[in-house]
């Protein structure tokens, strides 16, 4: 876009960036984008801002996440936004408890007043072990103390121990989105799952690029009988589901991040194949790359040197969506059951888990790392339309 | 036909020999090459060492590669996949009972998937830049950025649990059983005997599957209409047209739209097998007996035979399909040739 000609100038501050041209920052460069690509250039930043959160939110785990993500700290499905537990107590046999006051109809609120760890620890003991005798205990010695409530209300889960119903309900802001079936914390899950997911996502996408950038560049190079069988052979690769290719992979290698991210980038390397291949053919066609050979360059540093750095902004733009594919075939695999080993956060997981207390009402279960998993696919999607508009943008419709 | 229409036909056909073999091969080192051994996937730790031996014999693991390669070759030509290890018949027979079902859900996708991503595609492409278009190019990359079971899960929650409008589960209501099995696809059986009922049962399990799926890939279709719809409306002909004072809405559905219509229809063939991997998760999310569930289903009943068969068959389906939408395509196309 010409600095005179350009008559979208319509704001000060627009006029502002494209008359300094020079002189000014790396920021003003990065802002100035927006004058020039329009709305790829908000798709590119938006998709980047969230995942750089979910970056930060990946490296920052074990201090971002408030519990240990396979930890059982507080009573089963409290709904988000639950926090410090109040245990309410039925009565039906007062005995075990030290609690005279409380007869079959009345509902009881056990408060907190020493912090949530009390109450956590209490409400693990009676809906985990049934062990009533601490809940007596903490009664006595003053650290929780109790208040009748007229009737339930939704919100609270009824449990039956020994003789004894106990409702469970959550309040306050511990537990911004919830507690899982076995009350583990959510937030945390989801933080120590963004890691688990971004790793396999990662990993996979770096093999698939690494072998098919490799078999890509030596097909497109060579041409001859070697690009015929590989071309055949990534084209028949690109045509099998996926997705079944790599429930079979899983299922003979058996679980594990490793095995997962092995079996996700198998689907996408003749992706990269075909995208670096197709590149190379019109490359080594131009005047530089003769230039460079008649001069008695080796074919090697040919391929390397003038090549290779041609292709990467394709690449780039291949990745990107690459990583947007691979965390939903991930999730897949776990939505099958064939994903990582039970003891790995990861949101696929929860969400196959969480589909089965949907008829219950727990609706935050699944929707929770269903947002999850698509904001970070459609994150990486985004950033990679986007940069093959700004990177290319003579192969794009524009 | 003409001589080179029939040249090119042959040379289609013969290259599916090739593909087909590399297919093969590749579930085939899936399946016996890489480092998992099949005999304790299969039985899992805890096998006692003749059992496992037992088991390799049985399943002719015990020869060497090469032999295993050839055995393995040969049962696919003849497609004798053998009997299953979990249910008393054979593997080929559990296939034509799952098979129907997968294709049922396959062709009313399609059609969901053509309806939405040809309008919406063709809109973009006749309002470019404008917010329509914006909004449908969005809305195609949050499509096909939602994980496919969430979506069937939020349609079960939402239509079949809150409004009860839906059935969530199976291709008919329980206790509904067809009469007679022509095609295996419920709703063209239906309509050949005239049975009603059963249709409209069966439609109404259709929709939200078939929905679930549909949208997912129509995203991703809608894009790719509007990108080819760009080309042709950019051709001089449409400018031809407009000269002559056609309507812009008359150039773009008509016009425009018919000579877009190859590439769309190709590509719409070539998605037939992100379908299917897409069909897994659907059967699975609305227990849909279709072969992409027995597939999962039987890797957990450690059925191995009818593991291997199935994968097997979706390769030989999609190597089928691909030549099909070829050989279409030279008829529709008369300049490709090979």
């Amino acid at each position: 876009m010409s600095k005179k000609g350009n008559n979208s100038i319509d704001t000060k501050e627009e006029l502002n960036t494209t008359l300094s041209e020079e002189g000014i920052g790396l920021l003003g460069r990065f802002l100035r984008g927006r004058i020039w690509y329009g709305a790829e250039w908000y798709f590119a930043v938006a998709g980047a801002t969230v995942l750089i959160a979910i970056l930060l939110m990946t490296l920052f785990a074990p201090v971002l996440a408030p519990y240990d993500p396979n930890g059982f700290v507080a009573a089963p499905f409290i709904p988000p936004g639950g926090g410090h537990q109040l245990l309410i107590v039925r009565d039906s046999d007062a005995n075990n408890v030290n609690i005279d006051s409380l007869d079959q109809q009345v509902f009881g609120v056990i408060r907190n007043k020493n912090g949530d760890k009390v109450a956590r620890e209490l409400t693990d003991s009676i809906t985990r072990y049934g062990d009533l005798d601490a809940l007596a205990l903490a009664l006595a010695a003053g650290e929780v103390d109790f208040a009748f409530v007229d009737e339930l209300d939704e919100s609270m889960i009824p449990l039956s121990v020994n003789n004894l119903t106990i409702v469970v309900r959550g309040m306050g802001t511990s537990f911004p989105l919830g507690t899982d079936n076995l009350g583990r914390d959510m937030v945390s899950r989801v933080i120590w799952g963004a890691r688990t997911v971004m790793s396999v996502a990662l990993l996979s996408a770096l093999f698939s690029s690494t072998v098919g950038i490799t078999l890509g560049l030596i097909s497109g190079f060579m041409s001859g009988l070697v690009d015929r069988v590989l071309s055949l052979t990534m084209d028949s690769l690109y045509s099998f589901p996926g997705l079944l290719l790599a429930i079979a992979m899983v299922a003979m290698l058996g679980p594990g991040m490793i095995n997962v991210a092995v079996a996700v980038s198998v689907i996408y390397i003749p992706t990269f194949f075909r995208v670096v291949r197709g590149q190379v053919l019109t490359i080594k066609e131009e005047l530089y790359v003769d230039a460079a050979r008649s001069l008695g360059a080796k074919s090697s540093s040919i391929l390397l040197e003038y090549i290779l750095p041609n292709v990467i902004p394709s690449i780039v733009v291949v990745f990107s969506i690459n990583i947007a594919d691979a965390i939903l075939t991930e999730a897949g695999l776990s939505f099958i059951g064939l994903g990582l080993p039970p003891d790995i956060p990861d949101w696929g997981y929860d969400l196959s888990k969480g589909h089965s207390f949907l008829v219950a009402g727990h609706w935050w279960l699944i929707t929770v790392p269903g947002v999850l998993i698509t904001l970070v696919s459609l994150s990486f999607s985004m950033l990679g339309e986007s940069l093959s508009e700004i990177l290319n943008p003579r192969l794009s419709d524009q | 036909m003409s001589d080179r229409l029939r040249k090119y036909i042959l040379v289609r056909l013969l290259l599916t020999i090739p593909m087909l073999l590399i297919l093969v091969s590749i579930v085939f080192v899936v399946l016996r090459v890489l480092p998992g051994d099949p005999a304790l996937a299969i039985l899992r730790e805890g096998a006692s060492e003749e059992q496992l031996d037992a088991f390799r014999a049985s399943m002719g693991l015990d020869k060497t590669i090469p032999e295993q390669y050839v055995e393995f070759l040969s049962g696919a030509i003849r497609l004798d996949f053998g009997e299953s290890m979990t249910r008393d018949r054979l593997v080929i027979d559990e296939i034509k009972t799952f098979f129907p079902a997968t294709v049922e859900l396959a062709l009313y996708s399609m059609v969901v998937v053509a309806g939405m991503g040809i309008i919406s595609g063709a809109y973009a492409a006749k309002n470019r830049k404008s917010p329509a278009d914006y909004t449908i190019r969005v809305a195609s990359i949050v499509l096909y950025s939602i994980p496919i079971f969430w979506l069937g899960i939020m349609f079960q929650m939402y239509f079949g649990a809150q409004l009860g409008w839906l059935p969530v589960f199976g291709r008919l209501t329980s206790g509904n059983v067809p009469e007679v099995s022509i095609t295996g696809l419920y709703t063209i059986d239906a309509l050949i005997t005239g049975d009603f009922d059963l249709f409209i049962d069966a439609i109404k399990h259709l929709v939200l599957p078939a929905m679930t799926l549909g949208l997912v890939l129509g995203g991703a279709f809608a894009r790719l209409t509007r990108a080819n719809m760009l080309v042709v409306l950019e051709q001089d002909f449409i400018t031809a047209g407009r000269a002559r004072g056609i309507t812009e809405r008359a150039l773009v559905y008509r016009h425009g739209l018919r000579n877009a219509f190859i590439p769309i229809i190709t590509i719409l063939g070539l998605q037939f097998a992100a379908l299917l991997a897409g069909a897994i998760l659907t059967e699975t999310t609305f227990s849909w007996p279709g072969l992409g569930r027995l597939v999962v289903d039987r890797i957990f009943d450690r059925d191995f035979t009818t593991v291997q068969a199935s994968i097997l068959f979706f390769a030989i389906v999609v190597a089928g399909i691909n030549l099909l939408v070829d050989i279409l395509y030279g008829f529709i196309e008369p300049r490709i040739r090979y």
